[in-house]
């Protein structure tokens, strides 16, 4: 059917010829767009997305998750003994 | 001694970009906590099937992501409405308080879908490739490629139309809006 609207275009008229243009420029534009890194640094949503993870990397840890690892390696510790049989 | 430990300080290395993601994903501090703790046990208990030398962040990020929708589908099913009601209460992040411009765009991000606002997250800010992206998410990279891409323009929407008060602001907004244009 798509394949039909430049036959069509020629018998409707200059209005459906028009409307699938627009169609195609706004879909170029968007690929023009996205030729480069997007979220680059000369991005303005990529420079904030950035700043907005790296303020909450450098929030200080809890001491509850080397207390957990700590825990768990006590755990382990029989196991590795296990194998000098 | 030595395999256990290295794989103890990569874990705990790992821990500030989990916590990262997971208030990333959970919105809620307190919430984003228990993810990384869980996804430390979870790791811990499967840490045979990691093969060394391979990404370990790639390996936590997929682990940790697998528990919080595995979370977000019992919660739902449990508590829906009241859910909502209280996380969105609990949202703001202390830490971010410090820049009105980071508020925005926090809450802008809060607004996109989660698939959408985690496949921006790891390919914008955590430096993941979009095929490590596409790993950790279980799709194909086409699919993080339309993810991101659709989250760029609805974040760029959201932020460029939200100071004009057209957008529904929540109470607070809501409230400094009105107090500044009466001014």
């Amino acid at each position: 059917m798509t394949r039909m609207y430049k036959d069509m275009g020629r018998d409707t008229g200059e209005e459906k010829r028009m409307t699938y243009q627009k169609l195609e420029e706004g879909r170029n534009g968007g690929k023009d767009n996205s030729s480069h890194d997007p979220l680059g640094p000369n991005s303005e949503i990529g420079r904030k997305l950035r700043q907005y993870y790296d303020e909450l990397v450098s929030d200080s840890i809890p001491d509850r998750f080397s207390q957990l690892l700590s825990q768990l390696e006590h755990n382990e510790e029989p196991h590795s003994g296990a194998k000098e049989d | 001694m030595s395999a256990t430990s290295s794989f103890r300080d990569g874990l705990l290395a790992a821990v500030p970009t989990l916590r990262a993601f997971a208030v990333s994903l959970a919105k809620n501090a307190d919430r984003a906590d228990d993810l990384v703790q869980e996804t430390l046990v979870k790791a811990w208990d499967k840490q045979d099937s990691f093969q060394p030398g391979t990404n370990l962040k790639a390996w936590l990020f997929t682990i940790l992501r697998n528990e919080f929708y595995s979370q977000m589908r019992k919660r739902r099913r449990e508590v829906e409405d009241a859910d909502g009601m209280i996380t969105a209460r609990l949202s703001v992040n202390p830490s971010q308080e410090s820049s009105s411009d980071l508020t925005d765009f926090r809450r802008a991000l809060e607004l996109l879908p989660e698939d959408q606002r985690e496949a921006i997250i790891l390919i914008g800010a955590s430096g993941f490739s979009y095929e490590e992206a596409a790993e950790i998410c279980g799709c194909a990279v086409g699919t993080i490629k339309s993810r991101v891409s659709r989250a760029r323009s609805r974040l760029q929407q959201i932020l460029a139309i939200e100071g004009e008060g057209d957008f529904g602001p929540d109470p607070v907004t809501a409230q400094v809006t009105n107090s500044a244009n009466a001014a």
